[in-house]
């Protein structure tokens, strides 16, 4: 190749990257519907494959029905229309897939990243982009990584490993707690809290972490066992609590068990079958199939879906709804020309009231509510106990 | 470490390390006849679980107990024999046998392999989902006696004696049968072999067919044992294989050696150092073998023919 070939080739290449990368700064060029209307894209992004893709298939239905609710009711001035996109729950995946929504201009918002880990791995492209991603990534340490696009539309772990500990030392009375997490962002954040509370309480902490998909979970059983520990937190995802629960069981540890929100979800007690019985689960999520508030979204779910709404599914509806309704007010699609920025900006400063909660945010994106929830499996069912906080007060 | 301790995961121990030396052979075996690694293996294994999942869940009753129980196991030994034994005969068929006869370089069998095996586990998980799956209940799994005061349930059991029952039954096919001399002709001389009339094809073919049924089995015994999914074989795969290294590869007690070894070192790893140093513990142990005997415990001394 001489070299007036070369810088040709060179200079395509660089033209052919440009052009790939797609410098998208200002995002939601309008792309016009055969009705004239503007089509808005509402994105997800979350494990859609691999082992935790039950999750993420719950979210994605939830915001699979809330754009499709919008559209049949008429009263927008534009088409909204879904945009999947999968991480596996996988840090590693979490920046391609999250480059493809980016890439996608018509994407003004994005119900996701579903897994801390993955969140923390795609934040900063986001923020870049300056498209908004209302998320129910737990960790507590998300709003802290200077991402301006990351919202949280749940209460943070924060609250949740703090319920777990003031419903073990105020109404169980322990003495010495197990904390296992399963090596995650998520498991190993929600340790870190545990402990801290734990401590502070005056309580006894043996920590351990065991792998995510570790081959058998005797050994890790028996080390709870041994350990004299009278009761046991989880910190973890169900197909990982399952396993260890039927260990548990297994080598005879009968003390209270408590596992986080990864755990609250049927399978867990599918899997794991009368091993089961008696964990306690919490969760910043309300059970949609039992709330009052969340009955005709259960109905339409099932005759979407064939199956009852799992975990998260009407937390990811209400995210979807809360997005739409930004962009309305933005006067979206009246001729008005809706950009990420304003949507963030917008969303950044929402007070929506959805089926499962009150949704506002704070400067940071954390989440400006609260309210945990505590379950137990009864007679292979999961059933709501209530608020945690509620629960102790009543003593 | 109390003593206490100690008799509680010795059962566990022995349990896990049955099951690495099972899926070891496979490597071992394929490697002796070829001297080249079976990547694709663990899909063996995955698939001889959900072989035994798919066949179980139709026909297990809610609680079986007694003989039922017994039936059970046995078919599904059988049914994951089967499928892990066609996965493996398949694989040899697809991923090996054509590129053998181009005489193509190892490393392409490597590549090919991997890709098959990708090929399954994406395939799997399109198929019947990608979460986990619970094996259904084949005996009320409760602690059966106890020895010296540790408990020791069913399914630990069922591995320990099955695997036995395996590398037993391998041995002597090996030592005692025509087929298990064939396989050795292979391995020691392909080429004098095949001069004094063995079908090198068919041994090959045999040998994968033979390590694809223990694969099988013990995909199924793990998952009675946890639960079956697509991703189940990764994990348990690169421990055997680095088990069969660790015993030395192309030989088959190396490679239940290695296999107990992994096992009980990533077991007693637990109330020594804790979970989180399971693998560490494992790979160290590798490594250090493999500095003072570079061809494993069992394996040939370097510089002599095997």
């Amino acid at each position: 190749m001489n070299r007036r070939k070369l810088s040709m080739f060179a200079a395509l290449v660089v033209t052919g990257a440009t052009a790939l990368t797609g410098c998208n700064k200002g995002g939601g060029a309008a792309v016009v519907g055969s009705d004239g209307k503007a089509v808005y894209k509402i994105g997800f992004q979350g494990p859609l494959t691999g082992e935790s893709s039950a999750i993420g298939v719950n979210m994605e239905n939830g915001v699979k029905l809330a754009v499709k609710q919008a559209n049949a009711r008429g009263d927008l001035p534009f088409h909204v229309e879904y945009a999947a996109s999968d991480d596996a729950g996988s840090p590693d995946q979490s920046p391609a897939a999250a480059q493809k929504l980016i890439d996608d201009e018509s994407v003004l918002g994005l119900v996701g990243p579903a897994f801390s880990g993955a969140a923390k791995a795609s934040g900063r492209l986001y923020s870049e982009a300056g498209l908004v991603s209302v998320s129910h990534a737990s960790n507590p340490s998300l709003p802290e990584l200077g991402f301006r696009s990351f919202v949280r539309s749940v209460p943070n772990d924060n609250a949740q490993g703090g319920a777990m500990v003031t419903y073990f030392t105020k109404r169980l009375q322990t003495k010495k707690v197990y904390v296992v997490d399963d090596k995650s962002e998520y498991g190993v954040g929600l340790s870190k809290v545990a402990e801290k509370q734990l401590k502070e309480a005056g309580v006894e902490v043996v920590k351990a972490s065991v792998p995510s998909k570790t081959p058998d979970y005797t050994a890790a059983a028996t080390a709870v066992k041994h350990s004299g520990a009278d009761a046991l937190i989880y910190n973890g995802l169900y197909s990982d609590a399952a396993p260890f629960a039927k260990k548990l069981k297994d080598v005879g540890f009968d003390k209270p068990k408590i596992a986080s929100d990864g755990t609250y979800d049927k399978k867990f007690t599918e899997l794991a079958g009368d091993a089961a019985e008696g964990w306690l689960l919490t969760c910043q999520c309300l059970d949609a199939n039992v709330d009052p508030g969340t009955k005709q979204f259960a109905e339409d779910y099932k005759t979407e879906y064939k199956a009852a709404p799992g975990l998260y599914a009407a937390e990811s509806y209400d995210a979807t709804n809360l997005i739409i309704e930004q962009i309305k007010a933005l006067g979206g699609g009246d001729g008005g020309d809706v950009r990420r920025e304003a949507v963030l900006e917008k969303v950044k400063k929402a007070d929506y009231k959805g089926l499962t909660r009150q949704f506002s945010f704070k400067e940071n994106g954390e989440f400006a509510g609260n309210g945990i929830y505590l379950s137990e499996v009864k007679g292979g069912r999961i059933t709501l106990k209530g608020d945690v906080d509620t629960l102790v007060s009543a003593g | 470490m109390t003593l206490l301790e100690f008799r509680d995961y010795l059962v566990p121990g022995l349990a896990l390390g049955a099951l690495y030396s099972v899926i070891a052979i496979g490597y071992t075996l394929v490697y002796g006849v070829l001297k080249l690694i079976n990547f694709a293996h663990s899909e063996v294994f995955m698939l001889g679980g959900f072989g035994a999942l798919i066949v179980l869940t139709e026909v297990a009753p809610g609680h079986p107990s007694g003989l039922v129980s017994v039936l059970l196991v046995l078919l599904g030994l059988a049914v994951s024999g089967l499928v892990g034994a066609g996965t493996a005969f398949g694989l040899e068929k697809v991923a090996y046998r054509p590129l053998r006869k181009r005489n193509a370089p190892a490393l392409i069998f490597l590549i090919s392999a991997i890709g098959a095996s990708f090929f399954l586990y994406n395939l799997t998980g399109k198929l019947f989902g990608r979460d986990p799956k619970a094996m259904p209940a084949l005996f009320d799994n409760g602690v059966l006696f106890h020895v010296l005061g540790a408990p020791v349930d069913i399914v630990k059991l069922l591995l320990i004696v099955a695997a036995l029952a395996m590398i037993v039954g391998l041995d002597l096919l090996v030592r005692r049968t025509k087929l298990g001399s064939a396989i050795r002709a292979v391995a020691q001389d392909p080429e004098a072999a095949g001069l004094m009339g063995v079908d090198i094809d068919r041994i090959v073919s045999r040998t994968f067919v033979i390590g694809g049924v223990l694969g099988g089995i013990a995909g199924f015994l793990f998952g009675l044992n946890s639960q079956v999914s697509f991703t189940m074989g990764f994990i348990p795969g690169i421990t055997a294989f680095a088990a069969a290294v660790l015993g030395g590869i192309g030989n088959i007690r190396g490679a239940m050696l290695g296999g107990m070894l992994l096992g009980l070192v990533e077991t007693y790893n637990v109330p020594l150092f804790g979970e989180e140093w399971r693998y560490v513990a494992a790979f160290a142990v590798l490594v250090v073998v493999l500095m003072f005997r570079p061809t494993g415990i069992l394996g040939a001394k370097l510089g002599r023919t095997a």
